[in-house]
């Protein structure tokens, strides 16, 4: 692992144990009150499930163009880390929505899109592991599907009909609410580029088992 | 490069289908409010406490990435393990 590493893991886990004080010193928000709280992590959490779906598109086209193996393994890590902050997004979503909206789910156009594009990473991850030879090229295909879709779960709340907070009210947030929101976005940032490069080493050492394999059979 | 742009219009189109629908079902107005409640008169299940849902939140979060690392670590183990066995397994036979 490079040198940086272990540092920023230090730096990482310091921050996730800061950030409830952090959070609990943000002022209340003026309808949702308590359960307003639970968007310091759903929200940061959210916009790493979006830029995995992103990063896994373009690795994916990446490795079309190139065929170099690189952009797969990232692909790969990337479409993994699309699941996890995904289960996140759309668990700490419906627990603020409950008592927010008075419901646990709406089939409205930002929920339901997120939704589809989990599945579409799970999808990837389940045709990774049991599509046998080729399924490379075809996973890498509906990871366009994913990227696609990310313009799509962003901008939806601005052009339909939700109730879901539009992309607007991030940058109206007044500064004490706005600095524990950044801290957060900061701290699930680092995590994410930590995760990806532990997995992406993973991938690492497999192809490597793969090549001593191979040269212990020839 | 002709493949890649068929491929991405495709992809494209294949995301519309899926949300042509769903921007239909979003679109239909709220169901209208027939009378008027006061907040003290909701059934005991609208009147949730919003702590338990907060706390729920901030259990599941930490406790998903510690199990996602935990999966990552003990997959890089098992892949170290077989390295370490095969590199034993190819100096052995070399020997022999």
């Amino acid at each position: 692992m490079p040198k940086w590493f272990m540092p920023a893991c230090i730096v990482c886990a310091v921050m996730f144990a800061a950030t409830p004080i952090v959070i609990a010193n943000a002022p209340f928000e003026s309808t949702m009150g308590l359960v307003f709280k639970i968007f310091f992590y759903h929200m940061p959490s959210a916009w790493m499930f979006l830029l995995s779906g992103v990063l896994c598109g373009i690795a994916s086209v990446r490795y079309l163009a190139s065929g170099d193996a690189r952009h797969d393994r990232t692909a790969w890590a990337a479409a993994e880390l699309a699941v996890v902050f995904g289960l996140l997004t759309l668990v700490t979503g419906p627990l603020w929505a409950r008592k927010a909206w008075g419901t646990w789910w709406v089939w409205d156009v930002r929920v339901t899109s997120s939704l589809v594009s989990w599945m579409v990473a799970v999808a990837y991850l389940i045709l990774r592991r049991y599509g046998g030879p080729g399924s490379d090229k075809l996973a890498a295909g509906l990871a366009l599907f994913g990227a696609a879709n990310v313009p799509f779960i962003y901008i939806s709340v601005n052009y339909w009909r939700t109730i879901h907070p539009a992309t607007s009210v991030v940058p109206t947030l007044p500064v004490d609410m706005g600095l524990p929101l950044w801290f957060c976005v900061v701290a699930f940032l680092l995590l994410f580029i930590l995760l990806l490069k532990l997995r992406v080493r993973l991938e690492e050492q497999r192809s490597r088992l793969d090549t001593i394999y191979l040269s212990a059979n020839h | 490069m002709k493949n890649i742009t068929r491929a991405v219009v495709i992809v494209l189109l294949a995301v519309a289908c899926v949300h042509v629908p769903v921007a239909i079902a979003a679109a239909q107005p709220p169901k209208q409010a027939e009378t008027y409640v006061p907040i003290d008169q909701l059934p005991p299940q609208d009147q949730l406490p919003a702590a338990p849902l907060l706390v729920g939140a901030y259990v599941f979060v930490p406790v998903v990435l510690f199990l996602y690392v935990l999966s990552v670590a003990r997959r890089m183990t098992a892949v170290q393990r077989e390295m370490e066995r095969l590199e034993a397994d190819i100096k052995r036979s070399g020997r022999t």
